[in-house]
């Protein structure tokens, strides 16, 4: 009985942690669209408050599968264009809208620290956060409309 | 109609002697590929003999030209960029070996780049060590035909796709064979396209990816051990027949994945030792038809909002788990297939059994709910909780029944 203790007593550490695990390429896949998550310059992740972990191959992929129940996550970060396998916050992220960036799932959407020196907010096609959500969900790119 | 007479004889003299034929070898006048495109005009032919040419950005723009490789000879773009930059109608490569092409997160680069081009044939080419290998895009009307195409996504986790498709459409992809990249065939909004009899293996992800791509046909093609065999989403009206999924193994693994489809056809496939054979989510009126399922784990996990999908004249052989389902019945119907489960009779000997078939076990249901439970797969617990629900289904949807199985594996 001891001994199982001794087991579960590293579980609850475990459980409750909220920091986000590095996404394995090649392994893990979406959990909105299920595809294997590949590209280390389109990818985003969140954390849920209770430690649960989302990964997901696309930035659209991750405001398609919160928008509803965001306010419960703990993290949110999506992946550095200019520095493909870094992640960052999705406050601290501008997101860019063109035709060149081919995304995974086909919002043509990329992610780039805003104090980056690439970063240009004039430009009509980029957006903060908040914009984004309301961009893409009105623009439902999910379902092939350019 | 005599002035067309000569006018046609002229067309053809012209056109003949215009014509002509450029060698490029390491000793002779045009010792450089480049050299020799520049140089051509439309209709000419390009022979390149063997050797190494170390070039790239080799661009052919509005010249109709065909480029023969002699043994192969190779182009080295020595991880600089793309080897082949073509935008012009009417024009065919063949017989190059294109290797080294490096990787690059902001450019796609490619072995052979095609852009707003028409009427085209690439052949019998072999590319290696490359990022993208045949890139085509708003292209229509081409055969992209026996290339070999090899990389090494899997140690590096950072590659392009073996034939990449986007915007495009009225192509032809036969006879190629494509290991170690990302995704051996992908086509974004690409439509009417026939992919018959290609082989695609260890490919990282996919071996083949449809996205938003309609009117399509895959035939007789083999996936092997990819991440995942075939992956159709967000696409309409795709023929699949004859083609073999095999050995698309671990836990984020299918051997075909379908997501957001309507209106497809499986008929002629087997699917043979895959963790998943089939996932479905939301996919509406699929016919399975006469499809093989072998020694699968799962030989097809339905997923929500899958609507008027038929399954018939199927043969499930030596699955752990026939059909999984999450969600409703939702007018999915199951009739005529053949389950190797199957423990019942046929009294009056027509070949159907006299007692209706449940392909969902309870157990099944359990491990949807909390996958951790597969541990308890094939005890003895398990098989009485499977017993009991067959006896009187409780959890497991009542109406997903096969009321004619067969009792003998279907011939097609």
């Amino acid at each position: 009985m001891k001994n199982l203790l001794y087991l579960l007593i590293p579980v609850f550490f475990i459980s409750c942690s909220t920091n986000p695990q590095p996404i394995d390429y090649g392994k893990d896949s979406c959990d909105f669209c299920e595809m294997t998550i590949v590209d280390r310059s389109f990818s985003a992740q969140a954390v849920s408050k209770k430690g649960k972990q989302f990964k997901y191959d696309a930035i659209e992929c991750m405001v398609n599968d919160l928008h509803d129940h965001s306010e419960g996550m703990a993290i949110q970060q999506v992946a550095d264009f200019s520095n493909p396998g870094n992640m960052i916050a999705v406050e601290q992220a501008l997101f860019i809208v063109n035709d060149s960036l081919k995304s995974p799932m086909g919002a043509n959407l990329a992610a780039i620290r805003k104090e980056s020196s690439i970063a240009s907010p004039q430009n009509a096609h980029t957006y903060y956060w908040n914009d984004l959500i309301t961009y893409l969900l009105e623009k439902d790119s999910l379902f092939g409309i350019e | 109609m005599k002035k067309l007479i000569l006018f046609f004889f002229l067309f053809f003299f012209v056109s003949t002697v215009a014509a002509k034929e450029i060698i490029v070898c390491h000793e002779c006048e045009i010792s450089s590929i480049k050299q020799a495109v520049e140089l051509a005009v439309s209709g000419d032919t390009i022979r390149i003999k063997k050797g190494l040419y170390k070039e790239y950005e080799i661009e052919i723009i509005g010249k109709s030209l065909t480029i023969i490789g002699e043994d192969y000879p190779v182009i080295d773009a020595e991880m600089k960029g793309t080897a082949f930059k073509i935008k012009a109608d009417d024009f065919s490569i063949e017989g190059l070996h294109i290797k080294n092409i490096g990787t690059s997160h902001t450019s796609d680069n490619a072995a052979i780049l095609v852009s707003r081009s028409k009427n085209f044939s690439i052949k019998n080419n072999r590319l290696s060590n490359i990022f993208f290998g045949i890139l085509l895009e708003r292209s229509e009307n081409g055969i992209i035909e026996g290339n070999i195409i090899r990389s090494k996504a899997r140690s590096q986790a950072n590659s392009g796709n073996g034939i990449h498709v986007w915007h495009s459409k009225e192509l032809i992809i036969e006879d190629n064979d494509v290991q170690g990249v990302r995704d051996g065939i992908y086509l974004e909004f690409a439509n009417n396209c026939d992919i018959i009899n290609n082989v695609c293996k260890e490919n990282l992800r996919y071996g083949l990816h449809f996205m938003f791509s309609d009117h399509n046909r895959y035939l007789e093609n083999l996936f092997e051990n990819n991440g995942a065999g075939v992956a159709v989403m967000y696409s309409k009206f795709i023929e699949m027949e004859r083609n073999l999924f095999r050995k698309n193994w671990g836990s984020a693994s299918y051997g075909l994945l379908l997501k957001e489809i309507n209106d497809a056809t499986l008929k002629h496939n087997i699917f043979e030792d895959n963790t998943i054979a089939i996932s479905a989510d939301n996919t509406n009126r699929i016919d399975y038809l006469e499809n093989d399922f072998i020694s699968n784990g799962y030989a097809i996990r339905i997923r929500g909002a899958c609507y008027k999908n038929v399954f018939r004249r199927n043969n499930f052989l030596a699955n752990s788990f026939d059909v999984a389902y999450t969600g409703n019945i939702n007018e999915n119907e199951f009739s005529r297939n053949y389950w190797s489960d199957y423990t019942g009779y046929d009294l009056n000997k027509d070949g159907i059994g006299d007692v209706p078939f449940r392909p969902v076990k309870l157990f099944s249901y359990l491990v949807n709910t909390t996958p951790e439970a597969i541990i308890l797969l094939r005890s003895m617990f398990i098989g009485l909780l499977d017993f009991s629900e067959k006896v009187s289904p409780v959890f497991t949807p009542a109406e997903l029944v096969d009321p004619q199985p067969k009792m003998k594996k279907i011939k097609w």
